[in-house]
């Protein structure tokens, strides 16, 4: 392990006095540098997704619980728009990594039409949500009136405010790239863009999951967690 | 993919554009120099609010009834607010927003951060949630008054002051503030990961670097607790969810909530809070092991073990949070697990006393005032500390908890600890800042007052506790298990922190005067060894390092090297360049 055999120098003794010139650290690159700030940024996110999932997890074993789908009556045992908004990120994550293909290959046309159609999926998945919010609300699932639907409402909105961070730095990488940026700058951009925006497709698959699955399977994950 | 340009940092363009004008020098700058001394005075200023409440709230315990502007409701905020500031706004924000941000590039030379602007958007974040923060003792109802821990239900509940637009405003700016801290810590860890300079290898940074690094890395794990707990209270409050609210009857009313798990809130505070202790204890650990090196003119003793003890202490700070919950209930089984990681962290801990105190034997130890407090540090910190291996007990931690023992505990580990080095790492690198010492007389006594005057305040503190003085009590009343004396020894707690607190104002002028007024450093004037003190301009300029950047061919700890004519040995010194003694230099062991 490269991190193992790190820590084990003993930087006092003369064999390491001199500078290893082949060492990563003596090369300074900025689009290594965002790259790992965007690792331990996707680091910090999946924490907070994760703690959240947490204490749903321990919550869907109360007594108030009421889970989304299973019955006829409730709103996710059918849940066609969630697959729908689903087909809308995916579509989103890979129309920006076709972008980034032609950024490599600077085709302008197509990166313009692909960065186009990656906003346009995003927003539409972004409405999609909003609109199955409304649909809640118009059936009576308001977010007070049962935990199950307060989580809805919270993971969701969440992961939407990230979506939403996503393409203002998408917004801004375009601005930049209409005055300023060469090919491969925005290349480079575009790479963390595609990691960013796959990632949040990751997490919202799991949370169509985790939002969408039956009582039986809260019960079996609980068990297996130890709820 | 294309391929990445990498450029040799030692030819790596400046990019920064030099601020010629004084709005982006000193107010909109990217200069992580500028930054970090915005962070500090936003840090001392909110913290000197933090130390005049305290100053109240002792003199209501001290001499009870005496002043009618502190009822127990205003004794509740002052005590919240006073908790929070000074653990989140000042400590938090000062040792990784102040220092961290003046000597991560500088140590690993580098010219800058590497994403400046985010830097700079991380300050005006912070300086944000410090004003939402104080704000709330302008609204109505003022400030919350639940406790710096912000326990559910009673936070957000009619009869706890604050429980309107106070608590509102403290959950949003602590949100604020982990957007600031997230923004920051990308910053810290990415500059210390990528832009070391040629020949600095992980292995020889400094131990400050490692602290920071270790401790900023903790802040971005820990952080999203505290603001999952943070939003869901919010929704709590404001749109009526029960997340962590149960079926509560209130003032003869039934609320609207059902079924929310109080303890729930608890699990995600201290998931937050222990490591929190960590986020200040460990830069805290890196700045004292080099004031100690450098002021003993030693190598610091067991370098790789001080590393891997910050690495574990790190780690295992993610695992011992529940031994602050032991009165809240658990399995059985579960507050086995905790006592025992929790004494399982006092061995990499101790193991870091025991390297300081070798690295000061048979040293040239120094005795001037960044020593001082180093030293002072060693002390209240073991005392802290083994109060705290006391508590992790679940038996010895149930009759103790939140009574007086507790106060003194963590004000010992956390709260003297980190502020006696922050002043040891203020005086040792002010003349850095400023090319001046900080004034020698005003430092000693500005020592000694702190030292003996938390000492006067604490240690009684803890008698108290074992008498079973309650903490977080406006007053005693008529309490036949506390005799009298307790009362005079509150007394005379109060006149002890009254001292500290006037004591600490001396270090305040001394820092302005010393700005313009104080004797003239030179540069390097410790004889350090680290990179920070190596810079072409004396105090460092924008870009830090001139036209080239350095290049490091050892390890920071070469002090006192047999033969070698300065007694030092800068990072950036090559084996060619170092000068020995001329009848030695053929047994140099190093030239071999």
């Amino acid at each position: 392990m490269h991190i193992l055999k790190t820590l084990r120098v003993k930087p006092w003794l003369p064999a390491e006095l001199e500078p290893q010139a082949s060492l990563p650290s003596a090369l300074f690159n900025k689009e290594k540098a965002a790259s790992t700030a965007l690792q331990f940024f996707l680091a910090v996110i999946t924490v907070i997704f994760l703690l959240f999932t947490i204490t749903f997890l321990q919550r869907t074993q109360s007594f108030d619980f009421q889970a989304l789908s299973g019955e006829p009556w409730l709103p996710f045992t059918n849940a066609d728009i969630l697959w729908q908004n689903s087909a809308y990120l995916v579509l989103a994550s890979i129309s920006i990594m076709v972008a980034k293909k032609f950024a490599e290959q600077r085709i302008l046309y197509a990166i313009i039409i692909s960065l186009t159609a990656t906003t346009l999926f995003t927003l539409l998945f972004i409405n999609g949500q909003v609109q199955v919010w409304q649909q809640l609300n118009q059936s009576g699932f308001y977010i007070t009136t049962n935990p199950a639907n307060s989580y809805y409402f919270l993971l969701t909105g969440v992961h939407a405010l990230h979506i939403i961070g996503g393409v203002l730095v998408l917004m801004r990488c375009i601005w930049l790239f209409a005055f300023s940026l060469s090919y491969p700058q925005l290349t480079s951009r575009l790479i963390l863009c595609t990691r960013y925006w796959h990632y949040l497709l990751f997490i919202w698959l799991f949370l169509f999951f985790l939002l969408t699955s039956d009582a039986d399977t809260f019960k079996t994950i609980a068990l297996i967690c130890g709820f | 993919m294309t391929k990445m340009e990498n450029v040799a940092i030692a030819d790596q363009v400046d990019e920064s554009s030099h601020p010629s004008t004084f709005m982006s020098k000193y107010v909109w700058s990217q200069d992580h120099k500028v930054i970090a001394i915005q962070y500090s005075i936003t840090a001392i200023l909110v913290g000197l609010v933090a130390l005049v409440l305290s100053g109240i709230m002792r003199l209501q315990l001290g001499f009870p009834n005496e002043f009618s502007f502190i009822d127990p409701s205003s004794y509740l905020q002052f005590v919240t607010m006073h908790g929070m500031i000074m653990v989140i706004y000042l400590l938090t924000a000062l040792l990784l927003g102040g220092f961290g941000n003046y000597l991560i590039p500088l140590m690993v030379g580098a010219r800058d951060m590497v994403f400046p602007y985010l830097n700079m958007l991380s300050y005006w974040t912070y300086l944000l949630s410090v004003v939402v923060l104080l704000a709330s003792f302008f609204v109505s109802g003022g400030p919350t008054g639940a406790g710096w821990t912000l326990y559910p239900p009673q936070a957000i509940l009619s009869g706890t002051p604050g429980a309107d637009a106070g608590i509102l405003l403290m959950l949003v700016s602590l949100a604020i503030f982990i957007v600031a801290f997230t923004m920051g810590g990308l910053n810290y860890v990415t500059t210390i990961l990528q832009a070391r300079t040629k020949g600095m290898t992980l292995m020889r940074m400094p131990l400050t670097l490692w602290g920071i690094f270790v401790a900023t890395i903790l802040g971005l794990l820990a952080f999203p607790a505290l603001l999952v707990s943070a939003i869901m209270m919010i929704f709590d409050k404001v749109i009526g969810t029960s997340f962590f609210m149960p079926a509560i009857l209130s003032l003869g009313e039934t609320l609207d909530h059902s079924g929310g798990s109080p303890i729930l809130f608890q699990h995600l505070f201290w998931f937050f809070g222990h490591p929190e202790v960590y986020i200040v204890a460990l830069p805290a650990f890196g700045m004292v092991s080099d004031v100690i090196s450098i002021h003993a003119r030693k190598n610091i003793f067991g370098y790789r073990m001080m590393v891997w003890a910050i690495i574990a202490i790190g780690g295992l700070s993610f695992v011992v949070w529940a031994h602050h919950m032991y009165v809240s209930g658990m399995n059985p089984y579960f507050g086995f697990f905790f006592a025992t990681t929790t004494l399982i962290i006092a061995i990499p801990t101790a193991l870091k006393v025991y390297n300081w105190l070798l690295t000061l034997w048979r040293g040239n130890i120094h005795l001037t005032v960044p020593m001082l407090f180093a030293i002072g540090f060693i002390f209240t910190f073991t005392h802290g500390g083994l109060t705290g291996l006391m508590l992790g007990n679940v038996i010895i931690d149930l009759p103790l908890s939140d009574t007086f023992f507790v106060v003194a505990h963590f004000h010992m580990v956390m709260g003297v600890s980190p502020i006696m080095v922050l002043f040891a790492a203020i005086y040792h690198w002010f003349p850095l800042l400023t090319g001046r010492f900080l004034n020698n007389k005003l430092g000693h006594f500005h020592f000694w007052g702190t030292f003996l005057g938390t000492y006067a305040i604490y240690m009684p503190m803890h008698y108290l506790g074992f008498l079973g003085v309650p903490r977080r009590y406006y007053a005693m009343g008529d309490t036949d298990f506390i005799p009298q004396s307790a009362q005079t020894l509150n007394a005379g707690i109060t006149v002890s922190a009254i001292i500290v607190g006037l004591v600490q104002l001396v270090f305040i002028a001394n820092v302005i005067w010393s700005t313009f007024k104080g004797k003239k450093s030179g540069r390097n004037p410790w004889k350090a060894t680290s990179l920070e003190w190596q810079t072409a301009q004396f105090p460092p300029g924008h870009g830090n390092w001139g036209e080239k950047l350095p290049q490091v061919y050892r390890w920071a700890y070469d002090y006192s090297v047999p033969n070698v004519k300065d007694d030092f040995i800068p990072q950036n010194v090559a084996p060619k360049d170092v000068e020995y003694l001329a009848d030695k230099q053929n047994n140099n062991p190093r030239q071999k």
